[in-house]
């Protein structure tokens, strides 16, 4: 019998599986009407604006439901997709077959990715057209707001949207990282989370470390500033108005320290879930 | 060591190595960003609004959202009169959202003359009648909102509306009219600014007995403004350095002639 | 015996370790076992003997905690082990969002296989397994011997030389037992090893040709289901004829552990009056 090598195509047809199988789970469905509704509806919470234009404000709540509702989509797809292949034992019927698990993990990533992507897309695409559209009634409505009005670059959005889902992308990995170690679904979904609030708080950690005279505080808050990825890196819907000026190499260092995460913790994955009994 | 505790190790270390790696990348990206965007000149606003049942906004979702229900509030406790409350909810919507001027701008009002009047109201007759007492409540608001107005200019840095703030809190509650003279510089020197800061500036010196200033700075200031703006008052400047130019008896030949 | 043997299990143990402080249980104690090419070879024993544990270790799905396994030669825990295997696990689930046709097709591109001969090896096991009919709808709506008949199916969709069948019985009707029978049976009759994974044991007696029983992860007996072995009647063995077989089989080392009244009679009056195409698709 001749070596199996690693296969992509394995790997494309896992992914694809797993991307129908996400994309009929209720999970998705409720979110993506819940965000699109959200985004739709951002120009009635206008009145509760206070401080910023009304387009910014607009761009910025539809980000908001981006960032909820697309975490939330990631983490439990995730965490759901992995383990109804473990409970449903319809793993033990893949993976008796000549496929590596490496080819499985990687699947089911992809599966992941798949859907979070046209989830971000569908949800940028909605917020592009609500705030052109808004932008069209403001400038009909109030000439001598042009300037001020035309201040939402479309790539700029576009870019804010591709930022979010390359964050969606390394706490899918991060996810299924956990997932590779938990029993159940529910400690891999709670502990996802918390994890999503740790890497938010990466500059929280950074400043304790630097700050604190406790050495214990200072070790534990520098190892979390260097263990886990800085998603406030990713955040960049609030500063929309500088995404231009930060240049097309600031998102290829962004696509890049969100690629490298990615690797790494898809192939923790890997490692932890090879020895991992089925 | 078991399997368990193996699988651990390898995943704390490939982390923490990734981690290392990655610094040299990740620093670069916040260079781009406004002061108020950047997590680690939020870090210390994040740590003070911690564990105050805004996670939703501290982490990204929602912010400006959150921000403007904690404005309510502020709102509702500036009715009140609720010094504590209206302060604790000021410091709650910058830390969740430091963008808007607005914010800041309203927060340091509210501390330098609101807070003071609620002070003064809640003295004794007896300690209503002390002058210095009440100059005293003055003094401490107004110190406390400059407090407020650096920390604003952190996450704002360069922003005219900021250091003109500074000079209005300076020159009417601190009555320290030097430094609000310089403040309203500092800000006419940033672009963007408005043009009556200039003006005060140059104002501020003359009221402050220094003449050949005022007059130098004018006639630096008055090539610059546009004729037909009538913000900028390029005729009222001129009239006031034919003011300058009797009061300091300067030569015919050495007066300013704007062309 | 000679050659390179379907599987080879030496010493083969596994512990499984529960709890904080890692208590061990044994599923499988020192298993040694050696499954010729084109055997129907039985892996018996009560629930929790250890004979899925067996199988999985066989498969590369768990790690042995002491011993080997190999298949045609191949260390179990490589890839390329399981080209030669199909697997049908226990109570298997499928993508219930796939019709059965897409799900055999799914497992034969993971096997490597393509175009034509994909589509000529689909429609040839799912005529096999008789489920040609409904082969169109989504394996969601599929009873449960539908889904024993298209596990059975996405098994054989490569055309392995060993064929693991676990439990493929448990909880099908009789009608479904006999056309599982029947297709073992053909499977065995074009040179293929299977390895019946049971607890009930006069499903598999007519089928085997070698047993191992299976008791607390130890093998308490493996032999060939000969003439004496085949001869006994055993829904006609009185008190007196168990005692017998119990004092017999203690002295080769082996135990009676269950005694049960099988309903054979039953069984072969219910077979022929119940209609083979019974499971018809949905409109």
């Amino acid at each position: 019998m001749t070596a199996v090598p690693f296969s992509l195509r394995r790997v494309w047809l896992i992914a694809c599986v797993t991307a129908l199988e996400a994309a009929r789970q209720r999970v998705f469905h409720l979110v993506l009407v819940l965000a699109m509704g959200l985004v739709l509806g951002a120009h009635a919470f206008r009145e509760f604006n206070f401080g910023a234009s009304e387009l910014k404000f607009m761009a910025d709540f539809g980000f908001g439901a981006l960032t909820v509702f697309g975490s939330v989509l990631t983490i439990v797809a995730t965490a759901q997709l992995f383990f109804g292949e473990l409970e449903h034992r319809t793993a033990l019927t893949l993976l008796a077959k000549p496929v590596w698990r490496a080819e499985f993990i990687l699947g089911k990533i992809g599966g992941v990715m798949a859907v979070v992507t046209v989830f971000c897309a569908l949800v940028t695409l909605l917020l592009l057209g609500t705030l052109y559209f808004r932008q069209q009634t403001l400038l009909a409505e109030h000439p001598e707001l042009s300037e001020s009005a035309r201040a939402l670059d479309p790539m700029a959005i576009i870019a804010v949207g591709v930022a979010h889902w390359l964050k969606f992308g390394v706490l899918a990995a991060l996810t299924l990282l956990i997932a590779s170690f938990a029993r159940t679904s529910l400690y891999a979904v709670i502990v996802g989370f918390v994890m999503l609030l740790i890497c938010h708080l990466h500059p929280l950690a950074r400043l304790a470390s630097a700050r604190t005279d406790s050495w214990l505080l200072r070790g534990v808050a520098g190892m979390v500033s260097l263990i886990f990825p800085d998603f406030q890196l990713f955040d960049l819907s609030a500063s929309i108005d500088s995404v231009g000026a930060a240049g097309a190499a600031s998102l290829i260092r962004l696509v890049a320290y969100a690629g490298l995460y990615f690797s790494v913790l898809g192939s923790l994955a890997v490692y932890s879930f090879n020895r991992r009994e089925l | 060591m078991n399997f368990r505790g193996a699988r651990w190790l390898v995943v704390i270390t490939g982390l923490g190595l990734t981690g290392a790696l990655l610094r040299w990348l990740s620093a670069p990206l916040l260079l781009h960003r406004p002061a108020a965007d950047r997590p680690d000149v939020r870090a210390e606003t994040f740590a003070g609004a911690m564990g105050q049942g805004i996670a939703l906004g501290i982490f990204g979702g929602f912010r400006p959202l959150v921000a403007d229900f904690l404005w309510l509030q502020v709102q509702d406790r500036w009715e009140a009169r609720d010094l504590g409350g209206t302060l604790g909810h000021l410091r709650l919507t910058t830390a969740v959202d430091p963008q808007p001027l607005a914010f800041w701008l309203n927060g340091a009002r509210i501390i330098a003359y609101d807070m003071t009047e609620w002070r003064l109201a809640g003295l004794t007759r007896g300690d209503a009648m002390s002058e210095s007492v009440g100059k005293r409540i003055e003094a401490e608001q107004a110190r406390m909102a400059l407090a407020w107005l650096r920390e604003a200019e952190r996450f704002h840095p360069g922003t005219p509306v900021l250091q003109i703030e500074r000079a209005n809190v300076q020159l009417n509650r601190l009555h320290d009219v030097a430094a609000a003279a310089a403040s309203y510089r500092s800000a006419a020197e940033l672009t963007d600014a408005p043009y009556y800061a200039a003006r005060l500036h140059a104002e501020l010196l003359r009221r402050l007995g220094r003449k050949a200033e005022a007059y130098a700075w004018l006639r630096k200031i008055h090539p610059k403004l546009p004729p037909n703006d009538a913000a900028a008052a390029a005729g009222l400047v001129l009239a006031r350095l034919r003011g300058l130019e009797a009061d300091l008896a300067i030569p015919p030949r050495q007066r300013y002639r704007a062309d | 015996m000679n050659g390179v043997a379907a599987i080879e299990a030496r010493g083969l143990t596994k512990d499984f370790s529960f709890g904080l402080r890692g208590v061990n249980i044994r599923a499988v104690d020192q298993l040694s076992l050696r499954i010729e090419v084109g055997q129907i070879f039985g892996l018996l024993g009560p629930n929790g003997s250890g004979k899925s544990t067996t199988i999985k270790m066989a498969l590369g799905l768990l790690e042995s905690t002491q011993g080997s396994c190999r298949i045609f030669g191949v260390p179990s825990c490589e890839v390329r082990a399981r080209c030669q295997v199909g697997y049908l696990p226990e109570s298997p689930h499928f993508h219930r969002f796939l019709s059965g046709r897409e799900l055999v097709a799914f497992y034969g591109r993971l096997c490597g296989l393509r175009g034509e001969e994909l589509r000529r090896r689909v429609d040839e096991v799912i005529a096999g397994v008789g489920l040609e009919a409904a082969a169109g709808r989504r394996v969601g709506t599929y009873s449960r011997g539908m889904l024993q008949r298209i596990g059975v199916a996405q098994a054989i969709v490569h055309d392995p030389r060993l064929v693991i069948l676990d439990e493929p019985m448990a909880g099908i009707d009789p009608v479904g037992v006999a056309e599982i029978t029947a297709l073992i049976q053909q499977l065995k009759a074009r040179g293929k090893t299977i390895v019946l994974v049971a607890h009930e044991l006069t499903q598999v007696e007519a089928l085997c040709d070698r047993i191992a029983i299976l008791d607390r992860g130890r093998l308490v007996v493996e032999r060939d289901l000969g003439a004496e072995f085949t001869a006994l009647e055993v829904s006609q063995l009185s008190a007196e004829h168990v005692a017998e077989l119990q004092a017999w089989l203690e002295a080769r080392g082996g135990v009676l552990t269950t005694r049960r009244v099988v309903r054979s009679r039953l069984e072969e009056f219910f077979s022929p009056r119940i209609p083979a195409t019974r499971e018809t698709p949905s409109p």
